[in-house]
C-alpha cells in the first residue's frame, strides 16, 4: 500500500499517494488547471508556465505539473493571483500564435483554443509583427504548421521517451524554437501518429484528414486494431461512409493510447474503390459476374447440399482468416461441424499461432498467457526470443521500452537484428546482453538457452527433489547437445543467467521463432527453461507468445481449426465433446479433421471436392511451391468471403463480400487473452455482410438454421461454451498455470518427444546460396491488407531487400540499385536498400511484398502441427547487370550486447 | 565509406569521449572537432557524432542549432567575428561594420566572393575595456579604427595573420617565466 497524502486544493481535501503531481490530484477531484507541456505519459517539464497554481507558505506560484504533494500542502487554483497569472501566460503564448482558426484542423479540440475561451483575452499589449517561419514539406503523412506552435516539446519529449525515436528535435531557441526533424529534412521515422495526437495546438496534424470535417462533425466508434494481436483500443471517426481519421485516447485500453502507423495512417483499405459490393458467381463464360445476394444464396447452399450428398461431408473443407471477429470465427467452425458435419476446418493461426498454443496448453493447461501487459512494465528482467517486437508488434514494443526506459528493467535479447540507431526504434538498442541469432537459427538458441540453464547451475532444487526424473532426463538431452554454432556461448549463458537471477521476468516470442522449423518444439523448450528455473508457476513469470494477426488468439479459442473444438478443446476430448454436444444440442463430428496443408493435398488428390475460404488467400500466403492455386482449381467449388477480389477469390466459383472490421460488432481476442469489443464505424459497404450472417444465412438455406439475432448472440453463446469468456471486460480472469497439467508434463508428458526437442535438427544445409534471407513483417505493413492502405503506401510502397551497408559496399551496390536473388526453388529480381540493424550475411525482405520474390520461397511443413515454414531461406545474390558471380557473405559475426 | 573528419582527428575522437562520465558529454567538444576541420558541422559530421555518441541525429542537430558558434554552413577561410554587445556598440560596432564592408564589401552573414572572408556579429567577446574589436579565427583585434582594420584585413589576406593581434588575454594572469 502506497504512503498517502492528505491536500487541501481550493479548500478541498483529498488524499492521494506520495509522489502525485499536484496537477494530477486537482485533476481527480475535477478542478482542471490549464496546461500545454503536461502530459501524464511524459516527465514533467515545466516549461509552458501555464499551469500555476498558489501554494500557501510558498512565496511564488508554482507549476503544478512539477510540484509533488506533501502533507498537509494547501493549493489555491481559482485566487485571482493565479488567474492573472493563467492570462498574463496565456497572452505571451498568444503573442506569436496565428489567428487561423478557421482553416486549422485543431479547431474544436484544441486547448489553446478551450483556454483563450476561458480567459477571454480581449486585447493584447504586444504590437509587434508576429514570428513567421518558412513552410516547408515536412512528410507525406504528417503536416507542421510552426507558427501555431506553443513549444510545449509535448511531440519531442513523446518522441523520445514513449517511442525511442528521437525523430524530433527542438531546433533554435526562443521565440524561433521549430521542431524540426534532421537538418530540416523530410520527416522519417516510425510514423507512430503520437506526435500528431499529443500536440495541443494545430501544430502538427495528421495529411490523411487535413481540411475534412469539424471533431463535432464525425461520428466516433470505439473499437480494437484489426492489424496485429497487439489489441490497441482506437476510434474510427467517420463521416457517411468514410473513415476520415484515427485517434486513441490517453488511459483508454491495453495500448493507453499509443498506436503505430498501420493503426494511426493504416485505415483507408476500409474505403479502398476496389472493395467488393456485390456477390460474383463464375458463369457460363467463364467469368465472374455480379449477382443479388438473392440470387446466390440458394444456389450456392443447394450446391453444398449436392457436393454434401455426393461425396460425404468430409469432401468439404474450411478456412478462416485470424482477421475476423470471434464471433465470426466460432460460427464458422460451428458452420463446418454441423451445418456441413465436416471437421476439416483451419484458420491462420495455423501459420505459426498453433505452435505456441499446443505447446502451452500441453504444459501449464491454458493457451493463454499467465502474464499480462502490465507484468511486462513491472518485469525487471524480459527476455525477446525473435519478436522483431517494433515491427510486428509495435505496442508490446513499447512496453517493453517503459520496462527498460521507467523501470530500468535487464533486457536480454535473442534476435536477428543487431543494435543500430537509425530512423526506426530499435529494441536491441536498449539490450543489456545481446545475442545475434541469424534466421532459422532461433530454435537452435533457444535449445542452448537451456543447456546454459544446468551448465550455470539455474535448476530449481525444489523442482529436482519434485521431479527428478524430468531434471535428469532434460539435463541428459539437452547437455549432450553442443552449443549451437556461431552463436555467442558466453552471452547464452550469461542471459540465461540474468534471467534467472530477476524478481519478474517474462519471455516474449515471436514470429521468427515460431513460425521457422522447430517453432513448436522451441515452444516447449521454453516452457521446459522457465520449469527448471522453478518460475513458471510464480506470479509475474511467463511465456508470452506474440501474434501477427489481431485475433488468432481468438481463432483457437473458437475452436477454428482442425484439432480444437472451442475452448480450445481437443477435438477427441470426451468430456469437451459432451459439453459441447449439450449446447449445441448436436454432435460435432468425430473424424480427425484436416489442416491447411492437408486439405490442400487432398484438393489435388481429388478427395477434398468443396473449400469455404474466408477472408483467407493462401493463394498468396503460401509460396508458389505450394501450389495452392492449382489445388484450389481443382476443386468442384471454391467459395470464397473476401474484402477484395484477391489472387484466391479469383478463383473462386462464388465470391461473396464481407465487411471489414470497421463495419463489424463483434470481440477480437489479443495476444495476451483480453476480449476486447469491436464496434462499427460504418454502414457495411455496398451490399456487404459480415461473415457471420452470410454463414447464418447459407445454415438456414441448408436446412441447419444457425439462427443468430446479432453478434452479440453468438457472443452469449460463446460465452456459456468457452470458460475464458465468462468474464470480459477491463479485468478479466487471468489465465493460471493448471497444476494438473504441469504434473503431468512433468511425470509423463514431456518424455514423448524428447529426443526430437533436443536433437541439434537439420543443420543449414549446405549449398551454393550463402545467404540467409528473412521474409517478415514491417513497421508499416503487415498482410496484404494494409497494401491496400494510401497513408501506409506513402510510407513504403515497395518491396525492398534490406541488407547490411557494409554487405552492399562490398557487393559495389548502392541504394536503389536490383539484385537478382537465387534460391533452390526459384528466382527473384527486387530492389535493395541499406540498414545498419541487418546484420552481415543476412537479407530482410517485407512480407506484404512478398510477390516479388515469386518463387523464391520453398515450405517445410512442420511435421507435428502442419505449420507452413516458408520464411527463411538460403539464397545467392547477384547484381544484376554486372553478370558477375555470386558472393558469399562473410562468415557468422557474433555482436555482444553494450 | 568517407568521413568528415581526416585521419589525425578521428584519433583524438576516443580520447575526448574518454574525458565524460556519459558518452553525450562529448557532443560539443566533437562538434568543435568537427568545425576545426571543416569551418564549419556538416550533416555528414553531425551524423557520424550522432554514431559514436548514440544519440540520432536529429537530436545532435537540436544542439547544433542552439550554439550560434557552430556554423551550419562552409564559411570563408578567415571569420571575422564583430562584438555587437552593448560595450562596443557604444564605441563603434556600427563604425567597425562599416570599415569592413568599405573594404572588403560584405555584409553581416556574407562571405567575400574569394571564399576568404566571412562577417558575422557576435554577442559579447569579453574585451569591453578596448572596443570596437573584432576576432578573425582565433585572434582578437582591439581598439580598431579605420586605419588599423584596413591594416588587419590586408595582412590577413596576404600572410593569414597580423602583428596586431592581441591576446590571449587571461586572469589571472600566468606567471612570468
Amino acid at each position: 500500500m502506497a504512503e498517502m497524502v492528505t491536500i487541501l486544493i481550493d479548500g478541498k481535501p483529498i488524499e492521494v499517494e506520495k509522489g502525485t503531481l499536484v496537477i494530477e490530484a486537482a485533476r481527480r477531484i475535477g478542478v482542471m488547471i490549464p496546461h500545454f507541456c503536461y502530459h501524464p505519459k511524459l516527465k514533467p517539464d515545466a516549461n509552458c508556465r501555464m499551469c500555476l497554481v498558489e501554494v500557501e507558505k510558498m512565496p511564488k506560484l508554482q507549476t503544478s505539473c512539477s510540484t509533488v504533494v506533501a502533507e498537509g500542502m494547501v493549493v489555491r487554483t481559482n485566487t485571482p493571483v493565479v488567474d492573472e497569472a493563467h492570462k498574463s501566460v496565456l497572452e505571451f503564448i498568444l503573442a506569436n500564435h496565428p489567428l487561423d482558426c478557421p482553416i486549422c484542423d485543431q479547431g474544436g479540440r484544441c486547448d489553446l483554443q478551450d483556454f483563450s475561451h476561458r480567459y477571454t483575452p480581449t486585447g493584447s499589449q504586444f504590437t509587434d509583427t508576429k514570428r513567421v517561419y518558412e513552410k516547408g514539406f515536412f512528410s507525406p503523412l504528417i503536416e507542421k504548421e510552426m507558427n501555431r506552435c506553443v513549444s510545449c516539446l509535448r511531440c519531442v519529449r513523446y518522441c523520445d521517451e514513449i517511442m525511442d525515436v528521437k525523430a524530433l528535435a527542438n531546433a533554435a531557441r526562443s521565440t524561433m524554437t521549430e521542431i524540426v526533424h534532421f537538418a530540416g529534412h523530410p520527416l522519417d521515422c516510425e510514423f507512430c501518429g503520437g506526435c500528431v495526437q499529443i500536440c495541443p495546438v494545430g501544430a502538427i496534424t495528421s495529411r490523411l484528414s487535413m481540411y475534412e470535417f469539424r471533431p463535432w462533425m464525425m461520428k466516433r466508434a470505439d473499437t480494437t486494431c484489426g492489424y496485429c494481436g497487439d489489441g490497441c483500443s482506437l476510434i474510427l471517426e467517420t463521416r457517411g461512409e468514410k473513415v476520415i481519421e484515427v485517434m486513441s485516447s490517453h488511459g483508454n485500453g491495453r495500448n493507453n493510447g499509443d498506436l503505430c502507423a498501420k493503426g494511426f495512417f493504416g485505415y483507408q483499405y476500409v474505403n479502398h474503390e476496389d472493395r467488393l459490393t456485390t456477390p460474383l458467381v463464375r458463369q457460363a463464360d467463364g467469368n465472374l459476374h455480379p449477382v443479388t445476394w438473392d440470387e446466390v444464396l440458394p444456389v450456392l447452399a443447394e450446391r453444398l447440399t449436392q457436393i454434401k450428398l455426393a461425396h460425404g461431408a468430409d469432401a468439404i473443407g474450411g478456412l478462416i482468416s485470424a482477421r475476423c471477429t470471434n464471433e465470426d470465427l466460432y460460427l464458422f467452425q460451428k458452420f463446418m461441424r454441423l451445418a456441413i458435419g465436416s471437421n476439416h476446418l483451419d484458420s491462420t493461426a495455423r501459420y505459426g499461432h498453433v505452435n505456441a498454443a499446443r505447446a502451452l496448453r500441453r504444459v501449464q493447461g491454458t493457451n493463454r498467457w499467465t502474464v499480462s501487459y502490465e507484468d511486462i512494465v513491472q518485469a525487471d528482467a524480459l527476455l525477446l526470443i525473435g519478436t522483431q517486437v517494433t515491427a510486428a508488434n509495435p505496442i508490446v514494443g513499447l512496453k517493453v521500452k517503459e520496462a527498460v526506459k521507467k523501470h530500468g528493467a535487464t533486457l536480454l535479447t535473442l534476435e536477428t537484428l543487431v543494435p543500430s540507431i537509425e530512423t526506426t526504434s530499435n529494441i536491441t538498442n536498449l539490450s543489456a546482453l545481446h545475442v545475434a541469432v541469424p534466421p532459422g537459427r532461433h530454435a537452435a538458441a533457444v535449445r542452448g538457452l537451456v543447456k546454459a540453464a544446468f551448465d550455470e547451475n539455474l535448476v530449481d532444487a525444489a523442482l529436482s527433489s519434485r521431479a527428478g526424473d524430468y531434471v535428469s532426463r532434460i539435463r541428459a538431452a539437452a547437455t549432450a547437445l553442443p552449443y549451437p554454432e556461431g552463436l555467442d556461448e558466453a552471452a547464452l549463458r550469461a542471459v540465461a543467467k540474468a534471467f534467472a537471477g530477476a524478481r519478474r521476468g517474462v519471455i516474449l516470442i515471436g514470429q521468427d521463432l515460431l513460425q521457422a522449423p522447430g517453432g513448436h518444439e522451441s515452444a516447449v523448450n521454453l516452457l521446459d527453461f522457465l520449469l527448471l528455473l522453478g518460475k513458471l508457476t510464480q506470479p509475474g513469470w511467463g511465456l508470452a507468445p506474440l501474434t501477427e494477426e489481431n485475433n488468432e488468439q481468438g481463432a483457437v479459442e473458437m475452436g477454428a481449426t482442425a484439432e480444437y473444438l472451442p475452448g480450445p478443446a481437443d477435438v477427441g476430448d470426451a468430456a469437451a465433446r459432451t459439453q459441447i454436444a449439450g449446447a449445441w444440442k448436436d454432435q460435432p463430428p468425430a473424424s480427425q479433421g484436416m489442416h491447411l496443408l492437408e486439405m490442400l493435398d487432398a484438393a489435388r488428390a481429388g478427395t477434398l471436392k468443396a473449400m469455404l475460404i474466408v477472408g483467407e488467400n493462401p493463394v498468396r500466403s503460401l509460396p508458389l511451391s505450394a501450389k495452392a492455386a492449382s489445388a484450389l482449381e481443382k476443386l468442384d467449388l471454391l467459395v470464397v468471403q473476401e474484402l477484395f477480389l484477391t489472387e484466391t477469390a479469383k478463383l473462386a466459383d462464388v465470391v461473396l463480400p464481407a465487411c471489414s472490421y470497421a463495419e463489424k460488432t463483434g470481440t477480437f481476442t489479443n495476444s495476451e487473452g483480453f476480449v476486447q469489443k469491436v464496434r462499427p464505424g460504418l454502414e457495411p459497404v455496398g451490399d456487404s455482410r459480415p461473415d457471420w450472417e452470410i454463414l447464418s444465412s447459407l445454415s438456414v438455406m441448408m436446412g441447419y438454421p444457425l439462427e443468430y439475432g446479432d453478434a452479440k448472440e453468438i457472443l452469449k453463446e460463446i460465452r456459456a461454451v468457452i470458460p475464458g469468456y465468462r468474464v470480459l471486460g477491463a479485468k478479466p480472469e487471468p489465465a493460471q498455470v493448471a497444476a494438473k497439467s504441469v504434473e503431468q508434463y512433468l511425470t509423463r508428458g514431456f518424455a514423448e518427444d524428447l529426443p526430437a526437442r533436443y536433437s541439434a535438427g537439420a543443420a543449414p544445409k549446405a549449398n551454393s546460396h550463402r545467404w540467409a534471407l528473412a521474409v517478415g513483417q514491417t513497421l508499416f505493413h503487415s498482410g496484404a491488407m494494409s497494401t491496400k492502405a494510401q497513408g501506409l503506401l506513402e510510407l513504403q510502397h515497395e518491396g525492398k531487400l534490406i541488407m547490411n551497408p557494409a554487405d552492399a559496399q562490398r557487393l559495389g551496390i548502392a541504394d536503389g540499385d536490383r539484385v537478382r536473388l537465387t534460391s533452390t526453388s526459384g528466382e527473384a529480381t527486387v530492389p535493395v536498400t541499406m540498414l545498419g540493424r541487418i546484420p552481415e550475411g543476412t537479407l530482410f525482405f517485407p512480407e506484404s511484398f512478398r510477390e516479388a520474390l515469386a518463387g523464391l520461397p520453398s515450405m517445410t511443413p512442420d511435421p507435428v502441427t502442419g505449420v507452413p515454414y516458408c520464411k527463411q531461406l538460403r539464397v545467392s545474390v547477384d547484381k544484376v547487370g554486372t553478370g558477375g558471380a555470386s558472393s558469399g557473405p562473410p562468415p557468422a559475426r557474433i555482436a555482444g550486447g553494450k | 565509406m568517407t568521413s568528415a573528419f581526416s585521419k589525425a582527428a578521428q584519433e583524438r575522437i576516443p580520447g575526448i569521449i574518454a574525458r565524460y562520465a556519459e558518452k553525450r558529454g562529448a557532443l560539443l567538444p566533437l562538434l568543435w572537432l568537427a568545425q576545426e576541420e571543416q569551418g564549419y558541422v556538416s550533416e555528414e559530421a553531425m551524423k557520424e557524432i550522432a554514431g559514436w555518441l548514440d544519440l540520432t541525429p536529429p537530436q545532435v542537430y537540436e544542439t547544433v542549432t542552439f550554439y550560434t558558434m557552430y556554423n551550419r554552413r562552409p564559411i570563408g577561410k578567415y571569420h571575422i567575428q564583430v562584438c555587437r554587445s552593448l560595450m562596443c556598440a557604444l564605441v563603434g560596432t556600427d563604425n567597425l561594420l562599416g570599415w569592413i564592408h568599405a573594404k572588403l564589401g560584405i555584409k553581416t552573414g556574407q562571405t567575400t566572393p574569394d571564399g576568404l572572408f566571412t562577417l558575422s556579429q557576435v554577442e559579447c567577446l569579453g574585451s569591453c575595456g578596448t572596443g570596437p574589436m573584432m576576432q578573425i579565427n582565433d585572434d582578437y583585434y582591439e581598439r580598431l579604427t579605420q586605419d588599423k582594420t584596413n591594416r588587419v584585413l590586408d595582412d590577413v589576406k596576404r600572410e593569414g595573420k597580423c602583428p596586431l593581434a592581441t591576446g590571449p588575454f587571461m586572469f589571472p594572469e600566468p606567471a612570468q617565466k
